[in-house]
């Protein structure tokens, strides 16, 4: 079928195109005009018309969100489920993030932190959220078999043959590390971990054990380059972990996580102040590094993470008071309830850190907007966010709702930029695609992926970007009016990867040995899956 | 398929017939046990939403202690293999776990990895039925499993001193490296579940130490992260006002039945699960793999996962979901395919009277 997006105002950076204009699409793509009448005529007049978002870093899956839910079962609303889901209003469900997601024009999400030892779970979970195609990063950096391998000193190779399974036998979209060694260091007594501090029993540093991932995944040609969680998150100080970790990156691909929570200088009394101009220059300089931003917003939120080390010293400010940790196998994790107190002093530092890394950036392509759902707050508050960087008196309202200290120890109340709708587009949309190497989304050029959100243009940028006119998936209105109008099931985006037979087989005694199951207990295979769905969808590594 | 309408053997699309009318004109229905694969609990779930049924499951006594105690303090948790792999000192409570192939592996082997490896590991027992062969200390909880592990926290917070037993325990479990804390949620109670984590939580203040619950026989491990995806809640839930409601009391379907609020019942139970006595009170369909005619109202057989047919569940040598080829493959339809069937075919009936005409 031919269809046409009539009259709106496309906005796609990649083709430095902003100006009224038509969006053609046949059999689920983007094409050029084709000279022949459409079937259908979409008409976006007074609407602005982007590419589908994508979104790099929300944990919308994995047994630490489960355990979320259990610990804090009231922490989102449950309203009436609509007709073709009865769980799509269930707060914080699978239905709900997808249908949440998709209203607000997004349409590819990925969870970040796929431990191997539980990669069909989290699997299963990603398949049941709708609407959207989604991926996940596969999870290395502290079990026993990688930190063998290095102290060992077996050599790049084994190091690369072993991510490589582990991707493949995950189905993982990409590669992550998370305070590299800090699980190991933490089940053997340490509770703090620097660069280049030694990690109990297998003589490594943080250094070391990234090096050897960033290496192993340029070597496989993933598309999305090492995604790296800095040691001392959310400590004062931890830019100098940021920047440390960055040059230890040696000029190799490297994505920083949530980087807001890094940008805290230490002052004389032991407290933080903003580090984002140290942070976003330290970006610019690099243009090997990206990094996405895990905005804070304000209000009761819960805290997940395979950072035990970090969510260990994280239980003191449990709010409400109660925690889980598991030290489990390899990365284990933390789920800590936490309250960004409306206009509290250290929340509002946060909050204003944030999007001033944002608003200092040079190349928004490689300065993606997150909030670490549901870390620095829900991912429903993007619209929100995206109306602070684009309306400076928006935010000059709401920084004198704020504490002095936002003015004392940021520099946001003197930035005067705003960001145009492009800017936006490359935030949410071009940068994130470009970033996990998906090269038919983000963009509106011919043979894109007709994943398409049609916003009323409103000078309310909350109320825009909340609730989209129109949603295509691959072609088909998936929301009308800010509702779904279609429930479809989305697919999951895994890196095609080779496994070396030789690896495949050590790893295999390997974990018989540790779990009294070999590999076969660790695969996703199809048969998992609905049998009538075709869940997976292949990336191809980079040549 | 084998099949049973009142105890009469039928043909599969008979008793899918029979269990369409037995549901259709239920106001409160209840899909109970859920032993069964991944596939058939979202098969029952997916079903629930859409019929405004309740869901229970076989384990709940169990989960029920593990989830109540999580929700208010939360936990400070290991796995199967982290305990073999690291643990220094294992406190076994009460007598179930000490029936369980990990004690088995745990006293057969000592740690391998972290700054434990190599270390000699000590079985402590608390409470009765310890295995006096394996165990290197043991106290018997004479007062009851939760007082004694409350007894052991005020010993550890230095509420309580002296030379005794329970001081000697804690002892054990300060100066050790990694210990564990091995329990059966259903045996130790939520009381004592929430008393054990506080302990762990509070011995982590100067050591390493994690609780580990076994589980039972039934499927519950799968059904907590399948509910909690699906819908956002911990299973004993209800669909009846298109709201996810969770209540651990209301939906006790045990409760229901007594209390007359159940008018009909469908039985998973693909992996065999004691029957409950309160299956004979209600109208009932069972979709159960080891399928006798007198089981329930409609009796479907349905494949065993990881027997008959392919399927993901809980594997507790692991502590995750992983999928279970078929060992010994068979016709038999999946539980998942049959609760499809009921959904399919409860939605055509329910839109064929929509289409009717209003008097």
């Amino acid at each position: 079928m031919l269809s046409v997006i009539r009259g709106g105002r496309v906005v796609d950076p990649t083709a430095s195109r902003d100006a009224v204009g038509d969006v053609w699409i046949e059999d689920g793509r983007i094409v050029d005009p084709v000279g022949q009448e459409p079937d259908r005529v979409i008409d976006a007049s007074g609407c602005v018309v982007m590419a589908g978002g994508v979104e790099v870093h929300s944990h919308i899956a994995g047994g630490n969100v489960i355990t979320s839910r259990l610990l804090l079962p009231d922490l989102y609303v449950s309203e009436a489920s609509p007709e073709g889901h009865p769980f799509a209003h269930a707060g914080g469900a699978a239905g709900w993030i997808g249908s949440t997601y998709a209203r607000m024009g997004y349409t590819t999400a990925v969870e970040p932190a796929m431990p191997p030892t539980h990669a069909l779970a989290t699997q299963l979970e990603l398949a049941d959220i709708p609407l959207l195609d989604r991926g996940a990063l596969t999870v290395m950096g502290n079990d026993d078999q990688l930190l063998q391998l290095l102290r060992e000193r077996q050599g790049g190779n084994a190091v690369r043959d072993l991510v490589a399974l582990s991707v493949a036998t995950s189905r993982g979209l990409g590669v992550k590390c998370i305070n590299a060694g800090g699980a190991s260091a933490f089940k053997d007594g340490a509770l703090r971990l620097s660069l280049d501090d030694e990690i109990p029993v297998y003589g490594l540093s943080t250094r070391q054990i990234m090096g050897s991932l960033l290496d192993a995944v340029e070597e496989i040609g993933v598309p999305h380059p090492l995604h790296v969680h800095c040691n001392n998150l959310g400590l004062p100080g931890a830019d100098d972990s940021f920047v440390e970790t960055l040059e230890a990156a040696e000029g190799r691909r490297i994505h920083f996580a949530h980087a807001q929570f890094y940008a805290y200088g230490v002052t004389e009394g032991g407290g933080f102040r903003s580090a984002a101009e140290r942070i976003a220059r330290a970006i610019a300089d690099n243009p090997n590094a990206t990094l996405d931003i895990g905005q804070v917003v304000f209000g009761q939120t819960v805290t997940v993470s395979l950072d035990i080390l970090r969510q260990f010293a994280g239980r003191k400010g449990a709010n409400p008071k109660k925690w889980v940790l598991n030290a489990g196998d390899a990365e284990g994790g933390g789920v800590v309830p936490f309250l960004y107190r409306p206009r509290g002093p250290t929340s509002s530092l946060q909050w204003a850190i944030g999007l001033e890394i944002m608003l200092l950036s040079t190349d928004p392509e490689r300065t993606i907007l997150t909030t670490d759902h549901p870390n620095g707050g829900p991912f429903t508050q993007y619209p929100r966010i995206i109306h602070l960087l684009m309306d400076k008196s928006e935010r000059d309202r709401e920084i004198a709702t704020l504490p002095g200290v936002v003015g004392e120890r940021s520099g946001l109340p003197g930035l005067e930029r705003e960001y145009t709708l492009s800017e936006i587009a490359q935030l949410t949309r071009s940068g994130p695609a470009k970033l996990l190497g998906l090269a038919d989304r983000g963009h509106l050029r011919p043979g894109a992926c007709a994943d398409v959100a049609v916003y009323r243009d409103t000078p309310d940028r909350t109320a825009m970007f909340t609730a989209a006119k129109l949603v295509l998936k691959d072609g088909v209105p998936i929301v009308e009016d800010g509702e779904v109008v279609e429930w479809r099931a989305g697919r999951t985006l895994s890196l095609s990867v080779e496994s070396d037979p030789a690896m495949a087989k050590r790893a295999d005694t390997y974990l018989t040995d540790r779990f009294g199951a070999g590999l076969d207990s660790f695969a996703v295979p199809d048969a998992a899956f609905d049998a009538d769905a075709d869940t997976f969808e292949v990336v191809p590594c980079r040549v | 398929m084998a099949a049973w309408v009142k105890g009469g053997a039928t043909d599969a699309g008979t008793a899918i017939g029979a269990a369409v009318s037995l549901l259709a004109k239920a106001r409160a229905p209840v899909i109970a046990g859920l032993s069964a694969d991944v596939a058939a609990i979202r098969a029952a779930y997916d079903l629930a939403g859409r019929i405004g049924a309740s869901i229970d499951t076989a384990g709940a006594v169990g989960t029920y202690a593990e989830l109540g105690a999580l929700s208010r303090v939360g936990a400070i948790t290991s796995t199967p293999a982290e305990a073999v792999g690291r643990a220094d000192a294992v406190l076994v409570i009460g007598a179930a776990p000490w029936r369980t192939p990990l004690l088995q592996r745990l006293s057969e082997t000592k740690p391998t990895r972290g700054r434990t490896s190599g270390s000699d590991r000590a079985l402590l027992a608390l409470g009765a039925g310890a295995d006096s062969s394996k165990a290197t200390f043991s106290h018997p909880a004479e007062d009851g499993l939760a007082e004694a592990v409350a007894d052991l926290r005020a010993y550890g917070k230095g509420h309580l001193a002296g030379d005794t037993p329970q001081a000697k325990l804690v002892a054990h479990l300060t100066a050790a490296q990694y210990g564990v804390l091995l329990y059966d949620p259903a045996e130790l109670g939520e009381l004592g579940v929430e008393m054990l984590q506080g302990f762990a939580m509070e011995l982590n203040e100067t050591t390493r130490c994690f609780t580990l619950a076994m589980s039972g026989a039934d499927q519950d491990r799968a059904v907590v992260p399948v509910a909690a995806w699906l819908t956002g809640q911990a299973p004993r839930s209800g669909f009846g006002r298109r709201v996810p409601e969770h209540d651990p009391w209301r939906f006790d379907v045990a409760r229901q039945v007594a209390a007359g609020e159940v008018d009909a019942v469908i039985w998973l139970a693909a992996l065999p699960v004691d029957r409950p006595d309160w299956l004979a009170a209600v109208p009932s369909v069972a979709l159960v793999a080891e399928a006798k005619a007198s089981l329930a109202d409609v009796v479907i057989a349905v494949g065993r996962p990881g027997r008959d047919l392919g399927g993901v569940l809980w594997n507790e040598q692991r502590a995750a979901l992983t999928y279970w080829p078929a060992s010994a493959p068979t016709d038999l339809p999946s539980a998942a395919s049959v609760l499809g069937s009921l959904r399919d075919r409860l939605a055509e009936g329910r839109a064929a009277s929509r289409s009717e005409p209003a008097c």
